[in-house]
């Protein structure tokens, strides 16, 4: 990427709810914690990483293992 | 149904009050009200006075913690050393100095020069003058600089022609709101990027996007209202400097700032590349007799004239050019390098105790009860979330009016909130320096506002023709702050919106290892 793209990053309307398919590898922040699992709420879409021990806030990278692209939900495992 | 999940701050308690975690707010909050008092209802924009302000704050809230007081002082001592507040204080003294150094090289001359030379008219004046008041607030950084050197210089000048005096007086503050909010040494946009873990060259390219769509609208407003508002009677009489075009070569060093911050350099190697050339540029000024600047305008040692040394170094071949000698009570250090600096110092130092008061509100556990109250009430969902961002900055710029104080009060929520959606660095810092330096020039209790207020009262003296009917009311040049009210807009749009919205997956910021 050439820094001018830097400019240009972003200009678009992006969808509180961004969808992602298995196999999706993703930088994230931890943002919430249920019991043994961890969760990532990335805008309105909020993925699970089952019996996960990682604190709030951490970031971390995380691949995707299922996802419902209807109601912007889905699982995620620790890479 | 799953239970609702739960969120750790991952802070942890250590500080125990009295009344509570609330009672941890205690020093943050009396600062707030001494802010209100002397900012808001005396309209005093003293840095220095904001600073005893944040100490009484510290002090009163001692008498609160339960069992050793030690730790409430360690809490104190742990947020003055957190790195933020390191980082924002060394990329101000670096921008200090640059901002000093291109407006001793006459840089202020050269934009009024060019405003001399678009010959203009009234009616086209206000739209030209916001154009050049943001080019020249995007070089130095300060909103409040702009705004004292356009109303000193360009302001008389506009009223000469017979421009609208309160459009006018917008137009300063709507540049000025540009480059506070654009300016890569600008000290809000390095508070919102240390803040939020971005780097400033990203930071600016990424809010470049949300300036432009703010600016031409505002352009656009003070053409039309130029033409459609009425004027004055060209005051007669002259006395305003033409200016010198050589200042104008200061864009350079101003570029190559902007450029190599881009281009992913640390801040402080990028304003040292502005400073060396802007340096060699006055030398080079003054050298060939162009502008009227020298060595001694960078950095001078006045030393006393008592001293027989310092008598013989004034007219040594190298140093002499640095030495001066001046009357024993005089004595001391000036030029740019040093003013730019040490302008900062107050800042500095307020920055330092509101991060320490911030430390202990994090530890009392009242930070987290704000917090927790925010995420389940108000920010449920990412657009609430990030119209809570907007409206929340422009709350607390409302009520702290130095509006740097403001950000680094409001920022550490801006980034939790953010971060509870993974909104990535930049949009984050980008939402917390628009609505900030949009608030700090709309209000007629801003800082901003008033810095040119102030300097407006100084024009009467400067020249006969200038009467005192012709000063602007602060309370009636907010409606025609149009770019201020642009930026405010467009971030609410692009909170409804999704307009510019990034995700921290989308793109990392480039955070760690540089600023």
């Amino acid at each position: 990427m050439s820094r001018f793209d830097a400019f240009f990053e972003g200009l678009e309307f992006r969808t509180a709810t961004p969808q992602y398919e298995p196999g999706d590898e993703l930088a994230v922040i931890v943002t919430g914690r249920d019991g043994d699992d961890a969760l990532v709420r990335i805008g309105d879409t909020r993925l699970r990483l089952a019996d996960t021990d990682v604190a709030v806030d951490a970031e971390v990278r995380i691949r995707v293992t299922a996802f419902d692209a209807d109601d912007a939900t889905g699982e995620a495992e620790l890479l | 149904m799953e239970a609702e999940p739960t969120i750790d701050s991952g802070g942890g308690r250590s500080l125990e009050f009295r009344g509570g975690p609330a009672a941890s707010a205690i020093p943050i909050g009396l600062f707030i009200v001494w802010a209100v008092f002397q900012s808001g209802v005396l309209g005093i924009g003293d840095t220095s006075g904001l600073v005893v302000g944040m100490l009484v704050g510290l002090i009163a809230g001692l008498p609160f913690v339960r069992g050793d007081w030690k730790t409430y002082a360690d809490a104190i001592f742990e947020g003055m050393t957190q790195e933020v507040a390191a980082t924002a204080a060394v990329a101000w003294l670096w921008a200090g100095m640059f901002a000093n150094t291109i407006q001793a090289g006459g840089f202020v001359d050269g934009l009024v020069w060019a405003a001399n030379a678009a010959e203009v008219g009234a009616a086209l004046f206000p739209a030209v003058t916001f154009l050049l008041a943001g080019l020249l607030a995007t070089g130095i950084g300060t909103g409040y600089g702009t705004t004292i050197a356009f109303v000193t210089l360009v302001f008389p000048a506009g009223l000469l022609l017979g421009t609208n005096p309160i459009l006018l007086f917008g137009a300063i503050l709507s540049g000025a709101v540009f480059g506070d909010n654009l300016a890569p040494v600008s000290d809000t946009t390095i508070v919102s990027a240390v803040t939020q873990d971005a780097d400033i060259g990203g930071v600016v390219a990424s809010r470049v996007k949300y300036a432009v769509a703010a600016a031409i609208p505002a352009f656009i407003a003070f053409l039309i209202a130029g033409t459609t508002m009425a004027t004055t009677d060209p005051a007669s009489g002259s006395g305003v400097t033409s200016g010198a075009a050589w200042g104008l070569l200061h864009l350079i060093p101003v570029a190559i700032v902007i450029g190599t911050a881009v281009r992913g350099r640390h801040i402080v190697e990028a304003v040292s590349w502005g400073l060396a050339s802007a340096f060699l540029l006055n030398v080079a000024l003054g050298f060939f007799d162009l502008v009227d600047v020298g060595v001694s305008d960078v950095l001078v040692f006045m030393a006393p004239e008592s001293s027989g040394l310092a008598t013989s170094l004034d007219t040594a071949p190298l140093l002499g050019a640095v030495v001066e000698t001046v009357p024993a009570g005089e004595a001391g250090i000036g030029g740019s390098l040093y003013n730019g600096a040490v302008g900062f110092f107050p800042l500095i130092v307020l920055t330092l105790l509101i991060v320490a008061g911030a430390q202990i509100m994090r530890q009392g556990g009242g930070f987290e009860a704000l917090q927790s109250w925010l995420l389940d009430t108000v920010a449920t969902t990412v657009r609430r979330a990030e119209v809570t961002m907007v409206l929340g900055t422009a709350m607390v710029n409302a009520m702290i009016t130095i509006n740097t104080a403001a950000e680094i009060a409001i920022a550490p929520y801006i980034r939790t909130l953010g971060r509870r959606f993974n909104i990535n660095g930049y949009r984050r810092a980008n939402i917390l320096d628009a609505n900030t330096s949009a608030l700090g020039y709309i209000f007629p209790w801003g800082g901003g506002v008033l810095a040119g207020y102030s300097a407006m009262q100084t024009l009467p003296e400067e020249y006969t023709w200038f009467t005192v009917d012709m000063i602007v009311n602060p309370a009636a040049v907010f409606p025609y702050v149009f770019h201020g009210w642009f930026l405010v807009a467009v971030f609410l749009v692009a909170a409804i919106t999704g307009f510019g919205r990034e995700y921290v997956s989308d793109r990392e910021s480039e955070e760690v290892s540089r600023v």
